[in-house]
């Protein structure tokens, strides 16, 4: 459910920046390193300390894109390429810097032990993270399915010029969606932070999952990434348990080369009607 | 009181009025328009609704009341008919969905499939799409890039004939056209441009039956 | 590109020199150490900087020729180090097939993933990679300390010389058609495909070599050596020393050396500040630093020599004859070209005119080979084109330009020079006259005029009807995919149906 939230903001960034963003791996990392570092400090409970990395990480989502994305968009896509691999090492070298590099656990969500539920255990704090993640993305689905500010906010990812023609704001759209990128990153770092830690050198891992996710699921297609996400952890899930972590990996990346192999325009092929 | 809702360089355009711009490929048609709408600075001042909007952005002329059919139709390509309908209204809830309805009833084409992705529609149904979004701000200067390019002839009548009824609300719309008989046939008058300056105007009666009309549009 | 200036050549030697020289073996360490990054990063330039492709995986092939020469070494001593190379470079060439057609995100995506599972091989196969602890005991068989320093070196020096002789030529010209405007290059003949699988394997060979070397000048080897960090090490000292400059991954490796000695006080601090670095680079100084000193330095910035159409235009070799016979293009279901036939002989000028989207630029690209034929026929002679690629039918003896200018800071008259300078017998030429002035109308006029004399068969597209009509010999007028008039052009411009067509007119005329 995680990797959801990650693959989520992934695409969301991508649309609205218009560019891959190398470094929302690392807003991950981050999002759980601000719970770390705020649930030390405050001593908030968890379900507080959710709205306060959310908005943090909603600002670093625009400040990454004012950095490292937006004032390159003239240029090849290997100049943005460069630019957020150079703020993923940023994020992650200042991560080192700042905290060390020994992994830190997140605050859990809710207190541990587990419901028996027709003789199945299960954990609470995974039964709060597959909460939080599903309420997470029903939300986001609503808020650009049936509103107004998402009916928008897709307008200006599908046709930027054409949206000012019709008298959309399109800057504040786009750090809309910036922000709300980071948020989701944020949010899913702090999730996974209490289940497997926050060390600054996951951000890559994380990245190249939501990449994964997009790039299988259509590129660009919001529905298209989350399938991806689930279908990525599904897949994960079932061949780790029986064959071990580093197969399923492995298994998952070969699986990436045959797909591109025999589709060179992902599983799903780029959405029709983009505008070329 | 000046009725021009529009002057840029020698072009005036009044309110309730068609005009045709014509030209070839090239002529710099879209230049204009795109100069109007603001997404390109010009030399020359750009007068909206009687103010100098020189300075103003694209949101803003769209405020004042400019609304823009752009070539190539350029629907929200994911989003669905009423999608992009709503999503082009600067108007409050409650008004924008009554436009909404209202476009879907003037444009029958778009009525029979609301929830259609706009992608999905046939060019006929993404030119009328893409008028009935411009309209949702009622404009009053209604600036239109080749909507008939490429599409079939009855869905080139049916646009073609809106027009008038539209300009008879007081709507003054500019019509870029490559195929002069067609905008001559709709508009009152017509102006030819040739490598972007004004070389002919007239009446469209008089524009019509010039000679060098056919040489100018060929690009001469 | 210019050729490398005697400023940069005396640094090349002389660091090497000093170092054997001068420094105590903790320095000579570090000297190596410059070198072994230093060949990795230009075997990343011809990938990254010359093609700019975003290759990922050039960390995880620098691993494996390090996991190779630890492994080979015990058996094979210094004859590891080509094995080593080998390693790397042939299964880069065996997935370059299917990976090398990827665009631009996806490219990445496939080399990242590669270098994922080399990474998951190199911790997890413990039988073969020894695991998480890695391969230790084999350097006694490798080359060490001053013998290695000097192997390094001249391998470096010898690549990058060659890499300035290749490039500052037609190859660096290439490489720039093929990156900035992969289209035109292909309409020029370049073989994008070669190009691509030539840069790749060879800057994988590189880095297996540069992986050896490392191998051999730590003494151990670990899965580290195949990680992320070692991809962007290699990525961020290219693009801040330069990713194109002869010199960019010397300078690179350099600084990524040096600054963690200069820095030892703060820890990590130093990766944080090359991480800005690259950062500041990629946004202000994209050229890198090389670049920058060369201008510092007062050398001009190099100037991509401008084509010019030559003095004295040659008789063309080759076909004599371009035919279309009912050449049918299909966009979704609609008739782009509906059946379209014409000739054009040698020493012919052809106008093709037509109202917006009757066909013509659509007809240039199925003649060129961009877009495929869904029907009839293209013959230059007696070769049919239809089911070549673009390259193949441009070496042909077919040439073209385009509508919109490809290259930043190309103009018109350089692409249409550029097709000329080919020497191709037959040109394409897409809107020639586009927004040019009196003065440049005149000079195409003339041209044209001189490439009909020395027996070039020309199509040319514009909505310049004067200027077709002055140096055509025949006008051929489409519209709506189909030719509705063909003939001498005061015979065209007076067809009634031509007439309809440009006023918009079709369905009466039809």
């Amino acid at each position: 459910m995680a990797y959801a939230l990650v693959a989520l903001g992934f695409v969301l960034a991508l649309n609205a920046a218009g560019a891959v963003n190398f470094a929302h791996g690392d807003l991950v990392v981050l999002g759980g390193a601000v719970a770390v570092a705020a649930g030390q400090s405050t001593g908030l409970a968890a379900p507080l300390l959710l709205p306060l990395v959310a908005l943090t990480l909603g600002a670093a989502g625009i400040v990454a894109a004012r950095v490292a994305i937006l004032p390159l968009v003239a240029r090849p896509p290997e100049a943005t390429f460069v630019a957020t691999i150079a703020l993923a090492a940023i994020i992650e070298h200042g991560l080192t810097v700042g905290l060390g590099a020994a992994p830190r656990t997140a605050p859990a969500l809710t207190g541990s032990g587990s419901f028996d539920i027709a003789g199945v255990a299960l954990g609470r704090q995974p039964l709060a993270i597959v909460v939080v993640g599903s309420v997470l993305v029903a939300g986001v689905w609503f808020l650009l399915e049936r509103t107004q500010t998402g009916r928008r906010m897709r307008a200006v990812s599908s046709d930027r010029h054409m949206a000012r023609a019709v008298g959309i704001p399109v800057g504040r759209y786009i750090m809309l969606s910036l922000a709300l990128a980071g948020a989701l990153a944020g949010i899913a770092g702090f999730l996974l932070g209490h289940q497997f830690l926050v060390a600054p050198t996951q951000g890559a891992g994380h990245m190249l999952k939501a990449y994964i996710a997009v790039a299988l699921g259509g590129w660009g297609s919001v529905p298209g990434a989350l399938l991806g996400a689930l279908g990525i952890g599904f897949f994960e899930t079932f061949v780790s348990a029986g064959f071990g972590d580093a197969w399923a990996s492995a298994a998952l990346y070969v699986g990436v080369l045959v797909v591109l192999a025999f589709r060179p325009q992902g599983l799903f092929g780029e959405p029709v009607g983009r505008r070329a | 009181m000046s009725a021009a809702v529009l002057e840029i360089g020698g072009l005036a355009v009044n309110a309730g009025e068609i005009v045709a711009l014509l030209g070839g490929n090239g002529a710099g048609k879209t230049s204009l328009l795109e100069a109007i709408l603001g997404f390109r600075s010009t030399p020359e001042p750009v007068s909206l609704f009687g103010q100098d909007a020189s300075a103003l952005t694209v949101e803003q002329r769209v405020a004042l009341g400019v609304g823009y059919v752009p070539e190539g139709r350029r629907v929200f390509a994911g989003l669905t008919v009423r999608e992009n309908l709503e999503a082009s209204s600067t108007a409050p809830a409650s008004e924008r969905r009554r436009r909404v309805e209202e476009m879907l009833v003037l444009f029958p084409m778009l009525g029979e499939r609301p929830e259609a992705r706009a992608w999905l529609l046939s060019g006929g149904q993404q030119q009328m799409l893409a008028l009935a979004r411009a309209l949702m701000n009622r404009p009053r200067l209604l600036l239109m890039d080749e909507p008939t390019l490429g599409l079939a002839p009855l869905v080139v009548a049916d646009l073609l004939r809106r027009l008038p009824q539209m300009a008879a609300g007081g709507m003054a719309i500019l019509l870029a056209e490559q195929r002069a008989a067609l905008a001559l046939g709709t508009a009152s008058r017509g102006v030819v441009l040739s490598r972007g300056r004004i070389v002919l105007a007239g009446s469209a009666a008089e524009l019509a039956a010039d000679p060098a009309l056919a040489d100018l549009m060929a690009g001469g | 590109m210019r050729p490398l200036g005697a400023f940069w050549l005396a640094a090349l030697l002389a660091l090497p020199i000093f170092a054997l020289a001068v420094l105590p073996p903790f320095g000579q360490r570090m000297v190596t150490l410059v070198g072994i990054y230093a060949l990795m990063g230009l075997g990343y330039q011809l990938v990254f900087g010359q093609l700019g492709a975003l290759n990922l995986a050039q960390g995880a092939l620098f691993g494996v020729g390090a996991y190779t020469a630890a492994l080979a070494a015990p058996m094979l001593g210094a004859l590891a180090l080509p094995v080593a190379i080998l390693a790397a470079a042939i299964p880069a060439a065996v997935v370059a097939g299917p990976i090398l057609r990827l665009q631009s995100h996806y490219f990445a995506l496939a080399t990242l993933a590669l270098a994922s599972i080399v990474n998951l091989v190199a911790v997890h196969a413990e039988s073969l990679t020894g695991g998480a602890n890695g391969i230790s005991g084999f350097v006694s068989s490798l080359p060490r300390g001053p013998v290695l320093l000097a192997m390094v070196w001249i391998c470096l020096i010898a690549g990058v010389l060659i890499y300035a002789q290749l490039f500052r030529g037609r190859l660096g010209d290439e490489a720039r058609l093929l990156r900035e405007a992969p289209l035109m290059a292909a309409t020029l003949g370049i073989d994008g495909g070669r190009w691509r699988l030539a840069g790749f394997v060879v800057g994988a060979a590189l880095a297996g070599l540069a992986g050896a070397f490392s191998a051999a000048i730590s003494g151990v080897v670990s899965p580290d050596v195949t990680g992320f960090s070692v991809m962007v090490l290699c990525l961020t000292s290219v693009v801040i020393g330069g990713s194109r400059h002869p010199m960019g991954a010397v300078v690179g490796a350099l600084l990524a050396v040096c600054l963690p000695e200069m820095l030892r006080d703060f820890q990590d601090a130093w990766l944080l500040v090359y991480a800005v670095a690259t950062l500041a680079i990629v946004r202000w100084a994209p050229g890198g630093l090389a670049e920058w000193i060369d201008r510092l330095s007062g050398a001009r910035s190099p100037v991509p020599h401008k084509p010019v159409v030559p003095e004295r235009l040659l008789p063309a070799t080759g076909a004599q004859r371009l035919v279309l016979d009912n050449v049918v293009k299909r966009f979704g279901g609609v008739d782009a070209l509906a059946g379209v036939s014409f000739a054009v002989g040698r020493g012919e000028i052809v106008g093709l005119i037509g109202p917006n989207g009757s066909g013509k630029t659509t007809l240039l690209n199925v003649i060129g080979g961009l877009d495929h034929v869904d029907g009839g026929a293209i013959t230059l002679d007696d070769t049919h084109l239809e089911h070549l690629p673009p390259h193949v039918i441009a070496r042909k003896g077919l040439g073209r330009t385009f509508q919109t200018l490809m290259l930043e800071g190309d103009t018109r008259s350089a692409d249409l020079a550029r097709a000329v300078s080919t020497g191709a017998a037959f040109l394409l030429l897409d809107e020639p006259a586009a927004g040019a002035t009196d003065r440049e109308r005149g000079q195409l006029t003339s041209l044209l005029r001189r490439l009909r004399d020395a027996g070039r068969g020309v199509v040319i597209v514009d909505h310049d009807i004067e200027l077709l009509t002055r140096v055509c010999d025949r006008l051929v007028c489409l519209d709506r995919g189909k030719v509705i008039a063909i003939g001498g052009p005061a015979e065209v411009r007076a067809d009634p149906r031509v007439r309809a067509s440009f006023l918009g007119l079709v369905e009466a005329a039809a």
